[in-house]
């Protein structure tokens, strides 16, 4: 294993990280602050990504994508927060069900607009090719273009929630409900406020992810278990647990399939997951929430 | 009193209902739903006809074509007076990719619905699944997909290419025309690919190659970032990819970001078609190549209609392939069978209906071997360019005789029905349905 | 407090017995069942049945630990899986003795294309059937044993308990798969002897009859009431003594060992397994035929599942797709709407006619969700936090 591809297996590594925290960035938001499991979560991604489809059709490229994606998503969440979510928030379980379905409607309505077939979604000619650091392959921009993303994305989510008067409001919603209510904060106004926004997180996911791997109706699943998997080792509520689980996950999985290959590489993952669950069952970075 | 909470929960009810019955009523399919019942025991006037294709699920990008080619025929078939004076109908499953769904739509096809026979199945997995299920209950499939041979099912009929009839030409020209000799391969990780790998190794022993490395990605896996680091650190000079399904996209797609022109290392697969290109886009496929034995660029009058009429009844920009050709002609393969054999009997149709039919297919005249139920099919090998069709680069002289038990690799192994051996095995209604027989 | 709780438990314990016509009404569905293959000519709905039969001891093993438990599992399919690979790879074994593969081997197809030549060592326990099906009954019971100490001794359960199960049942999926050698990888194990008959639907039958009583016992034991009292609230049911976690790892094993008879049964039954058998959409679906059913119920996860299977069966095909629409759908109404499924609503109402609804009594109905703290960590939170 010489240097050159050991180097770039880091960088693919991280490119695979920023993937995780891009797709699990909205799920932390929604399932740390409103306490909402959102089984949907690769659905809305699925959603994001086909919005990033018919831009493409309609003649922009990924960055123009970006923000339509945020808002048809978001909207989409602001339907299933109104319609579906309001009832159940205080029944975790419940809500995990609930958007089960919710996901396998969106999966069929999806199907019934635009076929099953894949569809074709191109990235943006000007992050074409790549640049050569080290080795033989050029690493390419796209990649690039997403690992700053995931960092500007974080950025963005800090500065909301900790920069913000709303973020404010999200924080002693959290803290205390009762007591924030008392003071004059309407609780079910920041839930589905904090909803709308990791919806339409998930849908920038959607968008930004279609260009390297495919788009179909079924492809929002394995981006939600991986959102699960770093939420739950990362710790939730916790958005430096979502840097941290990622950043384990994503790495972990890149060097093991280096390793051996990339079924093993996941099935070595998950067992490590489950591994320290059990050991920190609240995550690297639960513990260190204040409640 | 009731509370807010009842009265919540009483009008979502209210609503739900509303929807409900709206929704079957907007719906013109819920008058199907009842009458569907009542007609079944009023269908003996039609010819029941299985299409099992996945229209969902990681393999639908491919297997929807094969649904439609076969609608496309049926279609064609009806509108020119149907067989033995009775129309098609089609009755479609929807196994959505997985080879559990398969197996049991099999049963209620073969059952319930009572067909002359079915056409499906792509991936080997499903046809593996599938095949018991025909055995069992004496039914007929037809397979139009390529696949890795080493099979012959007295129920099932193969349309497809095996291997003699694609890689048996494909790794030599590679090594000789194209000038590769190390061979990275990386396939989808279930039997075809295996199998294939199995056989692509021992054609490399024969002509003067070598394996470099062997990788598998699970189906629908699409992170390929580490098989291509691996792939560029090493001294391949040429992909030889058996993925299928979505992966293909991620992998082409990736294999480009990642700065890998096709004049460095070209990949070269016995699968990825018009349809997956057109799914990634032309720009990613160009320059690679494919060894089918049928491409929409093909030059016969009958494949200019064909494409035609394909996409006059599905689209513009609808693009054929291979697989759905097969599927296509198997479909007049069933219905000339009908008419020869004059009955709907399986028996009847496996060993006198279907074997030695003919058809000019728009890759040239086709025919189903007699001795061993597989194709006679065309060989031809494709350059993919940047308009997401194929240039063709080779083509094999004559039609090619297939042969499942490759005498490379089985040398002492045959499948045929024609012999009286074989043909007591089967007739004394055992459990052992293959026609192989060790020579 | 006590008063109240000790109240809940005495009424609950006074739960009106099954009544004449459930018994009849019983007895009539079971005999036409296990009559079918007698009148029914279609072959192919005996072999639904005896499937549905399978989903439905499952759905109940699900309903054991969810509705009368709280614990929701998302992999709860790792035991059924477990057991009908097991039971599937001996009999595929034993039927490779007597029916050579394509290459000639005496060995399962799948092993042969994956490179083995022989069977590995720790497989020929499976040559014996008896004992193979002793195995698929106890590894999983084991394992569920294993997973009981690990997590409820630990106290995790509520969400973490969920997506650690799915996590795990993920698993197992992918082990299934990647191990193609000894699992038959994607394709699963096929072709070997089934026992679709009318015997096995009576076996079938019986186990299920025989698990319906059983857990109708279970629940409306002293045992049970203490399980839905953990279900209810479990802090309190810690500060009334009872030793939680030992409820939650028995309740667990119970369920398991019933999820592991339906897998082997099921395995024996149908004739082809596949790594679906173990994953978490098969785990999901079985939540959602119980709670459409009825969780908290006995007979709710039975309902369930004939309903959901058969209506997916009657619209199969042409409206396949709708039907996955109405399933989305379904989900989202039965859990806003019809909290207790079908059974439990049409129960609650049944009793709302003689007193006040328990429910009711244990509701906090007139308040609006969004006001109540919510919190998904029960401990040191003395809220309602594990209400499901």
């Amino acid at each position: 294993m010489e240097l050159a591809s050991l180097t770039t297996q880091f960088m693919s590594g991280l490119s695979v990280v920023a993937i995780l925290i891009i797709a699990a960035v909205g799920l932390a938001v929604i399932f740390g602050v409103a306490g909402v499991i959102n089984m949907a979560h690769g659905e809305f991604i699925m959603v994001g990504a086909y919005t990033a489809a018919v831009v493409g059709q309609l003649g922009g490229n990924t960055f123009i994508a970006i923000p339509v994606a945020f808002v048809v998503v978001g909207l989409l969440g602001l339907i299933v927060e109104r319609g579906v979510i309001q009832w159940i928030y205080n029944r975790p379980l419940e809500t995990l069900l609930a958007t089960w379905g919710v996901g396998i409607a969106l999966q069929v309505i999806i199907k019934l607009i635009f076929g099953s077939e894949l569809y074709y979604v191109g990235a943006p000619k000007l992050l074409d090719g790549g640049v050569r650091i080290i080795g033989r392959l050029p690493f390419p921009y796209y990649r690039i273009f997403l690992i700053l993303l995931a960092i500007a994305l974080m950025a963005l989510t800090f500065f909301v929630i900790y920069r913000t008067a709303f973020g404010l409001k999200v924080r002693a919603v959290r803290r205390n409900r009762a007591m924030a209510g008392a003071l004059g904060i309407d609780t079910a106004r920041v839930d589905m406020m904090i909803f709308v926004f990791g919806s339409g997180l998930a849908g920038i996911a959607g968008a930004t992810l279609a260009p390297i791997k495919s788009v179909s109706t079924t492809m929002g699943f394995p981006y939600a278990v991986d959102s699960y998997m770093v939420l739950v080792l990362g710790g939730v509520g916790s958005l430096w647990g979502v840097v941290a689980g990622s950043g384990l996950i994503g790495e972990a999985e890149t060097i093991l399939a280096y390793i051996y290959n990339s079924v093993i590489g996941k099935l070595l993952v998950f067992v490590f997951i489950v591994i320290i669950i059990r050991v920190v069952p609240r995550g690297i970075f639960g513990y260190y929430e204040r409640r | 009193m009731t509370s807010k909470k009842t009265l919540r929960r009483r009008s979502i009810l209210k609503a739900g209902a509303a929807t409900a019955v709206g929704l079957a009523l907007a719906s013109n399919k819920a008058p199907y739903f009842f009458v569907r019942n009542i007609a079944k025991a009023q269908e003996s006037g039609t010819i029941k006809v299985g299409i099992l294709h996945s229209l969902s699920g990681t393999i639908a990008i491919i297997e929807r074509s094969l649904h439609n080619a076969e609608l496309l025929a049926i279609e064609e078939i009806n509108a020119k007076g149907g067989v033995l004076g009775k129309k098609i109908e089609p009755v479609i499953e929807d196994p959505q990719s997985l080879v559990q769904v398969f197996a049991e739509k099999a049963k209620k096809l073969l059952l319930e619905d009572k067909v002359v026979a079915v056409l499906g199945c792509y991936t080997s997995a499903s046809r593996q699944s599938v095949l018991p299920v025909f055995e069992q209950y004496n039914g007929v499939l037809l397979y139009p997909t390529l696949y890795e041979a080493q099979e012959c099912s007295k129920n099932c009929f193969y349309t497809g290419a095996v291997p003699n009839q694609q890689l048996d030409d494909f790794v030599p020209w590679i090594i000789k025309t194209l000038g590769r000799k190390n061979f990275y391969l990386i396939g989808s990780n279930y039997i075809y690919p295996k199998e294939t790998n199995r056989e692509v190794k021992a054609l490399l022993q024969k002509h003067g190659g070598n394996v470099v490395d062997e990788q598998y990605a699970p189906l629908g896996h699409t992170e390929f970032s580490t098989n291509i680091n691996k792939l560029a650190s090493s001294n391949a000079d040429i992909v030889f990819s058996d993925l299928v399904g979505d992966s293909i996209v991620a992998f082409y797609k990736q294999f480009r970001q990642f700065g890998l022109s096709a004049n460095d290392i070209p990949i070269c697969t016995p699968i990825t078609t018009e349809q997956e290109i057109a799914a990634m886009g032309p720009e990613n496929a160009a320059g690679h190549y494919t060894s089918f034995n049928y491409f929409q660029s093909v030059d016969t009058p009958e494949n200019k209609s064909f494409v035609e009429r394909y996409k006059a009844k599905y689209g513009a920009n609808e693009v054929t392939n291979a697989v759905m050709e097969a599927a296509y002609f198997q479909t007049y393969f069933l219905k000339q069978a009908l008419e020869k054999v004059k009955s709907t009997e399986a028996d009847a149709l496996i060993f006198e209906g279907l074997p030695g039919q003919e058809f000019q297919a728009p890759q040239g005249k086709v025919k189903i071997d007699e001795k061993n139920h597989h194709t006679w099919l065309w060989a031809r090998i494709g350059k993919a360019n940047d308009k997401g069709q194929f240039d063709i680069v080779w083509k094999s002289n004559d039609w090619i005789r297939p042969d499942p038990w490759v005498d490379l690799l089985y040398p002492n192994k045959d499948c045929d029905f024609t012999n009286p051996k074989v043909l007591e095995r089967l007739k004394s209604g055992g459990s052992n349905r293959s026609g192989t027989i060790d020579l | 407090m006590a008063a109240i709780t000790l109240g809940r438990v005495r009424t609950l314990r006074k739960t009106p017995t099954i009544p004449l016509w459930a018994w009849i009404l019983g007895a009539l569905v079971v005999a036409a069942i296990g009559t079918y293959p007698q009148y029914g000519s279609n072959y192919y709905i005996m072999s639904l049945l005896g499937k549905f039969l399978c989903y439905a001891i499952f759905a109940l093993s699900i309903d054991l630990i969810w509705g009368f438990t709280g614990i929701l599992s998302l992999g709860q399919a790792v035991y059924f899986g477990i057991s009908a690979y097991i039971v599937a790879l001996s009999l595929k074994i034993n039927y490779a003795l007597t029916h050579p593969t394509r290459y000639g081997g005496k060995i399962p197809d799948f092993m042969e294309w994956n490179g083995l030549t022989e069977l590995p060592h720790f497989m020929t326990p499976l040559l014996s059937t008896p004992l193979a099906i002793l195995l698929a009954l106890t590894i999983p019971t084991f394992f569920a044993f294993l997973f009981g100490i690990i997590t409820f001794k630990r106290h995790i359960y509520g969400v973490y308990c969920a997506v650690i199960t799915l996590a795990e049942s993920l698993i197992l999926q992918e082990f299934i798969i990647e191990y193609q050698a000894y699992t038959g990888g994607f394709n699963g194990i096929t072709d070997y002897s089934n026992y679709t008959n009318a015997p096995f639907l009576w076996v079938i039958l019986a186990v299920a009859v025989f698990f319906f009583i059983a857990a109708r016992v279970l629940t409306h034991s002293r045992i049970g009431t203490v399980l839905k009292s953990i279900r209810d609230n479990d802090v309190r049911a810690e500060f009334m003594g009872y030793n939680v976690a030992n409820y939650r790892i028995f309740v667990f094993c119970v369920s398991a060992f019933m999820a592991a008879a339906a897998g082997a049964m099921y395995a024996a039954w149908v004739g082809l397994i596949s790594f679906l058998d173990g994953g978490p959409v098969f785990s999901i679906e079985a939540v959602i035929w119980t709670a459409v059913g009825g969780r908290g119920t006995v007979i709710g996860p039975f309902v369930g599942t004939f309903l959901v299977k058969g209506a997916e069966f009657f619209l199969s095909g042409v409206l396949a797709e709708f039907w996955q629409l109405v399933m989305g759908g379904l989900f989202i109404f039965v859990v806003l709407a019809m909290r207790d499924g079908i059974v439990g609503t049409i129960a609650n109402w049944w009793r709302k006619r003689d007193r006040g609804s328990l429910r009711q009594i244990t509701e906090d109905s007139d308040l609006r969700a969004h006001d109540r703290q919510h919190d998904w960590e029960p401990e040191g939170a003395p809220t309602r936090s594990t209400e499901i």
